[in-house]
């Protein structure tokens, strides 16, 4: 037994790795930037040259700090185009842009050439004095220059060129001190243009950048049981994660309790009754009930029992605005009375499936032989129902409590925005939208790893409800 | 005297075929079938969801079907067709019309809802019930079901929201069918012991993977990226490039190992456990909390409805997979497998020949309980408004909208039903299924 365990647990690694990559390759994917997102502001703007080098000193601060300036994997895989140092282009749009151009051109010492003189331009214009004659050209170039950073489409840079050309021989003052990086730069573009060999793009190119990589400083972080800080108020992720699981905790606990005890003995009794009016009548409702989308219930209820045009039973959404210092009697009440609506909708559809799981499995075992044999030895009906058969009719029950640990902690998150309860739910699905992925990375871990826990606790049990299961001598 | 002989058995023959046709496999299963009144008349709702879903245009649309105008006859639907596909040309008194209802026909025969799910009635704005006064010309005109805060019609909204509900269904599963019933089948036909490949396939085929990943995705990235913000037919159309550049290199990589064959140390065979390789893939699935995964990739792509199919369909294949794989398991060891290999058949040929549509019917029942699940996520995803682009209306995103107008309890009442009706009968078809398909029940 000890052995199968042993063996099961580390079958768990490589699926963990499988789940921890394909989570990894999400968040790289996700469009913004999360050092902009924690900076709440962008480099750039208007503004003097020393402004600009402040905002740009703290976002590559912060940057290193977030372990962003790493590469992202332990090698990868690009086109010959592509230099193995791009991951220390700073900004991701950037990043973006020049792979693009030299995905397209395939010559990366001009294109390197070109986003150098675009700094350098930059630099000059936020480096010049403003003032009455030059206030509004230069505001024109730097938003122009701006835009160069996120293009590459050829048509569209000419056409900005073309702009910047036209601002420039209008202001004189301004031509004056730029013409030269700009005639460079006009140069460098030309050059791009000159030198395409876009045949590179079909040479594959593999770099190893070893250990010291984002994916590596993440996992091995993880491990640690350092889980990161969450980009949008900066606390670290497990203290948001534990406010939020505390309230999860306890509507799933409470819907999984009222659940089995409201379901083992209707499934019992449906089965047993099979064939009569009282059971097909149960078995509908239970199968309507499973089939009812439960964000359908919850927006019925709520159309229907708070406010509206109908009838204002229950309060529509949070857990109320007592304050921390209100009395605990008091605060569990008003916390209950919010937790009602969510209750029933979190409950109704797992109650039916349990029952449902547990008629069939009584059925099952009702049919046996030697059940009839114990009527036909006059056991009385109520003892060959629970002791005979009930015991034997749990087998399948108890295979339901792999999706029990993860539904804990995922909670019925749908459930958990509609009726806006700060739970776990609520919470990966605030974090998606948001792109705050250490939290989305840390909750599909997490509910990852439980769900496997959750297999291998059903696989235990089986054995131990059931001594004709043995895992020692298995083949 | 044979033919006096012949004359005498034909009667019992006539009636052994066709007592050998009523004792089909598929016969019984449809008789059983039938016995659940239940599921028939589920089956029966499916069609008319198929119907209205492919002729939602004809349904409700805000141009009329047959129309006489200026003394010409029009087939304005029609032609909106051909004009979508690039066959034909709105003539130029139809061009940039803003509203069909205020041009004068002489005649027009108007579709059952005479609106389109977008078109904004500013006179019954602001969630204008049923059964309130609604400000109509005539009774035709009358919003059936509601309209919802902008003025948009609701049972029109209901209609083109099937489509896409069918279409959710069908197209995921699809997807989901094509990789289960592959990956299914080569666990459960191979094993962990009967797939044998020579070292220099195994070699080559894992650098034209190489290759293929590379020249097929990889360095067409930005073409695939960029088709998809164009028309998702262009899509299509590159990524049917990707797949033949990889066919191409897979083939490539074949023919240079049948090549280096002759050479003794490369031609050892060895064993490939595919089973271990495909039934921890499916763990892995099965351990990745779904919902949120499909709502975190979809989050991060365009929204778009074919997306969302395809999220559904990529992460939905192992109860498929998984169906199968033990189906083949039995199979793999009938006679008939046996006898087929003894032929000298390949081995693949006997999987996709024989082996596989024998099992596919248990197939047919987690398609039917899949589908629904897919109906239900594409709705979840709809109803918190992740994935599906805001102006697409379905059946969710009219849900959704009664969350805004809380006093609109048609928008919560009718989309909700929809999304019930049609998740249930999915789910009876596959309760007939599984009891069709069950040999204990057969009488």
């Amino acid at each position: 037994m000890l052995i199968y365990i042993l063996k099961r647990v580390f079958i768990f690694i490589p699926t963990l790795i499988a789940i921890s990559l394909l989570t990894f390759v999400i968040s790289i994917n996700a469009p913004g930037d999360p050092v902009d997102l924690m900076l709440n502001k962008s480099v750039g703007g208007d503004g003097q040259a020393s402004e600009k080098l402040a905002t740009e000193k703290s976002y590559e601060e912060l940057r290193h700090k977030l372990g962003f300036d790493k590469p992202l994997f332990y090698f990868s895989i690009t086109n010959s185009t592509q230099p193995d140092t791009l991951y220390k282009i700073p900004q991701k749009t950037h990043r973006e842009t020049l792979q693009r151009l030299s995905f397209t051109y395939g010559n990366w010492a001009d294109i390197s050439n070109y986003y150098h003189l675009i700094k350098k331009f930059e630099n000059q214009l936020y480096n010049i004095k403003r003032n009455e004659e030059t206030a509004v050209d230069l505001r024109k170039l730097k938003e122009l220059t701006n835009t160069l950073y996120n293009n590459y489409d050829e048509f569209k840079i000419n056409t900005i060129f073309n702009n910047l050309e036209f601002t420039l021989t209008q202001n004189k003052v301004l031509k004056y001190q730029l013409q030269g990086t700009f005639n460079a730069l006009k140069n460098s573009v030309l050059r791009i243009l000159e030198n395409k060999n876009p045949f590179n793009k079909y040479k594959p190119y593999i770099h190893w950048y070893g250990t010291d990589n984002q994916y590596h400083h993440w996992i091995s972080n993880f491990i640690k049981g350092d889980f990161g800080i969450s980009y949008q108020d900066k606390r670290p992720v497990s203290s948001v994660l534990w406010d939020a699981l505390k309230w999860t905790f306890i509507l799933s606990s409470l819907s999984i309790i009222i659940a089995y005890f409201v379901a083992i003995p209707l499934g019992v009794l449906s089965a047993v009754k099979k064939g009569t009016k009282t059971e097909k009548s149960i078995t509908t409702t239970l199968f309507v009930m499973y089939s009812l989308p439960n964000f359908w219930i919850a927006t019925m209820l709520i159309i229907f029992f708070c406010g509206g045009d109908f009838f204002d039973w229950f309060p529509a959404f949070g857990l109320g605005t007592l304050p921390e210092t209100a009395p605990f009697i008091e605060r569990f009440f008003e916390t209950a009375y919010h937790y009602i609506l969510p209750l029933i909708c979190v409950t109704y559809a797992s109650f039916a499936f349990i029952s449902r799981q547990m008629r069939g499995g009584m059925l099952n075992v009702i049919g046996q032989d030697y059940i009839r044999t114990a009527r036909a030895k006059g056991v009385d009906e109520k003892n060959v129902v629970w002791k005979h058969a009930f015991r034997n009719s749990l087998l399948p029950i108890i295979t339901l409590f792999a999706s029990v640990f993860p539904a804990a902690i995922s909670g019925s998150f749908i459930i958990e925005v509609i009726f806006s309860i700060p739970g776990m739910g609520k919470l990966t699905l605030e974090a998606i939208f948001a792109r705050n992925y250490p939290i989305v990375f840390t909750v599909l871990m997490f509910t990852s790893i439980l769900t496997l826990i959750g297999t291998l606790v059903s696989d235990i049990m089986y054995a131990a409800v059931d001594p004709r299961i043995s895992f020692s001598n298995k083949k | 005297m044979p033919e006096t002989e012949n004359r005498n058995i034909e009667p019992e023959k006539i009636n052994l075929a066709e007592m050998a046709k009523d004792q089909s496999y598929w016969a019984s299963v449809k008789r059983q079938f039938n016995k659940n009144k239940l599921a028939v008349y589920s089956l029966r709702v499916i069609f008319v969801l198929v119907f209205i879903a492919l002729f939602a245009d004809f349904l409700a649309n805000e141009k009329p079907i047959i129309a006489s105008y200026k003394k010409n006859i029009y087939f304005p639907v029609f032609k909106e067709y051909a004009v979508n596909m690039g066959l034909s040309e709105w003539p130029t008194e139809m061009q940039n019309i803003s509203s069909w209802r205020d041009l004068k026909f002489e005649w027009a025969v108007w579709p059952l809802v005479p609106y389109l799910p977008n078109n904004i009635d500013f006179i019954n704005a602001q969630s204008v019930g049923p059964f309130d006064e609604q400000e109509v010309p005539s009774k035709f005109w009358r919003h059936w079901m509601g309209t919802d805060e902008l003025g948009r019609d609701v049972f029109s909204g209901m209609i083109h929201g099937t489509r896409i509900a069918v279409m959710v269904g069908l197209i995921s599963m699809g997807i989901a069918s094509l990789i289960g019933i592959f990956l299914g089948a080569l666990a459960g036909y191979f094993g962990d012991e009967r797939l044998r490949l020579s070292i220099a396939s195994i070699l080559l085929n894992l650098v034209s993977l190489f290759f293929a990943l590379y020249y097929g995705f990889g360095s067409r990235s930005y073409i695939l990226a960029d088709a998809i913000g164009v028309s998702f037919g262009l899509f299509l159309k590159e990524l049917f490039i990707s797949f033949m550049v990889i066919a191409l290199i897979f083939a490539m990589g074949n023919l240079i190992a049948y090549a280096l064959k002759n050479i003794p140390f490369l031609n050892q065979k060895i064993k490939i456990p595919v089973d271990i390789m495909i039934s921890r893939l499916i763990e892995i699935m099965l351990s990745v909390p779904t919902l949120f995964l499909i709502i975190s990739i979809a989050a991060i792509s365009k929204p778009s409805v074919f997306t969302v199919m395809a999220i559904i369909g990529f992460t939905s294949w192992t109860g498929i997979a998984r169906f199968i794989r033990a189906e083949l398991l039995r199979i793999r060891s009938l006679e008939y497998i046996e006898a087929a290999n003894a032929l000298g058949f390949s081995e693949f040929r006997t999987m996709l020949k024989h082996a596989i549509p024998n099992a596919l019917s248990p197939v047919l029942v987690a398609v039917a309980f899949g589908i629904a699940a897919a109906i239900l996520i594409e709705a979840t995803l709809s109803f918190i408004g992740v994935g599906v682009p805001a102006e697409s209306i379905t059946w969710g995103s009219l849900l959704s909208a009664a969350r805004q107008s809380t006093s609109a309890w048609w928008l919560a009442i009718i989309p909700g039903f929809a999304i019930f009706i049609t998740v249930t009968i999915y789910n009876l078809v596959g309760e007939g299924l599984t009891d069709a398909l069950d040999p204990r029940q057969k009488k």
